[in-house]
């Protein structure tokens, strides 16, 4: 019948058809492979009373090969001017990423303006810096590689270096699929490598899991280091934890320590413009608080000895001093919180159980040039 | 000295002051899910309905704190009070947050007259004066919280949200 297929030519068809179908599977498989062998998603583990408030920017989500990428460029010497620094010649994995200098020293032996800061759970810190000037680990990075002091060089300058530095094009295509290297992409990975450095591993952590017994020293002064003191029922205590507590042994605030009357460092004011902000300053983590001496924004104290005698015996009155650190005593009327010396050295042998050897021996934290 | 001088003295004298009242006054910011985000000034709080509280504090003062009603802060931003705090804006929270870093949060009907006798307010006054540095100018009172963890101090920022997910 003309104008009508015969069988045979409508299960050509019917083939053809299928072929295309088939091609067109293969090709979407493809499509799915591809997308599968990109970055691997990198899994950030940590104990669940550490909570989960925290954001990673949705347009930088942790990936393995991300990580590894911001773990070359952070022991990398090339993102300095004159190549002589790189971000671990200031925070150091043995000392918790710290340098344990007063002040940290940059580009031909130039002083920064404040102490180096540990790097431990910045996953769950809000606003980075002594002052908290940058709202994300991305923002945060252009400050050190660019600023005169630290790493002094211009990012564009780094893109240049490291464009022509293998392995780096092909690191960068690995992690973000591409081997164009961006300003973006540098501090992208840096602050993916940077949320991986969890310290969970401390004798404190495992107190809380219900795995170590603390000697009667670090239970006094565990016991001091959250109680408030009340000297009428006859309570001692250095009230640590009202700024210091929590299973992270940070929480996300900024006071005027009572170290200076009057501040000589803005601290926060220079960010928020407001003159009640002066001499305001982030509370650190006190996680392997052991390792990151010296202490304060200035590093003005050695040890910790110098820092609980200032909590204790010399707060200063300044104007907009923390009320917590405002008429808090152990002694009825009393203006500082007057904690014995043996009530020191108990508290200090607690901080020791916040030191995290497995923190600070992590073999993914170390220099990936050494030991690739 | 001419005979301008003094009024002219006067006249910077006065801005002056002027300048240094308008740089210094405190403010509070209500964003978020609201119709209107407002910054207030002190003075656009003052001109607020008050009320007043007396509580006794940890050492056992008295004080007298006098400030404005917190549903009347989101009556003015535009937040869903009243006849439509109902259905998803039941998950709407305020979260309060201060010059330290503190944050806190109350849930909408924790807020609202028409759930709760409780009048949880900004505090602009304690004992008829300004509220101390390390305390105000702002300070939420919430009487039903038997402990002020939620009494936050040194209050900037008032946040409307939805609770996600």
């Amino acid at each position: 019948m003309a104008g009508n297929y015969s069988s045979e030519k409508k299960w050509r068809l019917f083939r053809n058809y299928t072929y295309t179908g088939t091609a067109g599977i293969f090709i979407f498989v493809g499509l799915i492979a591809f997308s599968v062998s990109g970055p691997e998603p990198y899994p950030l583990r940590y104990p669940s009373n550490f909570g989960s408030r925290f954001t990673v920017p949705e347009d930088n989500p942790t990936t393995k090969e991300g990580v590894y990428l911001g773990r070359m460029l952070f022991y990398e010497k090339k993102l300095s001017a004159g190549n002589s620094v790189s971000c671990e010649s200031c925070h150091q994995q043995k000392r918790a990423f710290t340098d344990g200098k007063a002040l940290s020293t940059g580009l031909n032996g130039a002083q920064t303006a404040r102490n180096s800061m540990s790097l431990a759970n910045l996953l769950w810190v809000r606003n980075y810096f002594w002052d908290g000037r940058a709202g994300s680990l991305e923002e945060q990075a252009r400050f050190p590689l660019t600023d005169p002091h630290e790493m002094g060089q211009d990012l564009q300058e780094s893109v240049r270096k490291l464009q022509e530095t293998a392995p780096y094009p092909a690191l960068f295509k690995q992690a973000f699929g591409s081997d164009r290297i961006t300003e973006e992409r540098i501090v992208q990975a840096l602050a993916q490598f940077q949320r991986t450095l969890i310290s969970a591993g401390s004798p404190y952590d495992d107190y809380l899991a219900g795995r170590y017994d603390p000697t009667d020293l670090e239970l006094s002064g565990m016991r001091l280091f959250e109680s408030n003191p009340d000297p009428e029922r006859a309570i001692r205590g250095a009230n640590c934890a009202h700024c210091h507590g929590g299973p992270r042994l940070h929480k996300e605030l900024f006071h005027n320590n009572g170290l200076d009357l009057s501040a000589s460092d803005p601290g926060r004011e220079a960010v928020s413009g407001e003159r009640s902000d002066k001499g305001r300053f982030r509370v650190p983590t006190l996680r392997n608080i052991l390792l990151t001496a010296p202490y304060m924004h200035d590093g003005r104290f050695a040890s910790l000895e110098e820092v609980l005698d200032h909590y204790s015996d010399h707060v200063q009155a300044a104007e907009n001093l923390s009320s917590f650190l405002r008429g808090s005593s152990n002694e009825i009327n009393g203006t500082q919180l007057a904690l014995t010396s043996p009530e020191k050295q108990a508290i200090i042998a607690f901080l020791g159980m916040l030191t995290d050897t497995v923190f600070i021996t992590n073999p993914d934290f170390t220099n990936p040039h050494n030991h690739p | 000295m001419d005979v301008y001088s003094f009024p002219r003295l006067f006249v910077l004298l006065l801005l002056f002051v002027y300048k240094a009242h308008a740089q210094q006054e405190p403010t509070l910011s209500i964003t978020g899910e609201v119709q209107t985000p407002l910054t207030l000034r002190l003075s656009d709080l003052k001109a607020m309905e008050q009320v007043t509280y007396t509580a006794n504090d940890r050492e056992g003062t008295e004080n007298r704190f006098k400030g404005v009603p917190l549903v009347e802060l989101l009556r003015k931003a535009g937040v869903t009070t009243g006849r439509e705090l109902r259905g998803e804006n039941l998950v709407k929270y305020v979260l309060v947050s201060a010059a330290d870093g503190y944050e806190v949060l109350y849930a909408l009907p924790e807020i609202d007259p028409d759930f709760t006798d409780q009048v949880i307010f900004l505090a602009l006054e304690k004992n008829d004066a300004a509220l101390p540095a390390n305390e105000g100018p702002f300070r939420m009172i919430v009487p039903n919280d038997k402990r002020p963890a939620r009494w936050i101090r040194e209050v900037r920022h008032i946040t409307v949200r939805f609770a996600l997910r």
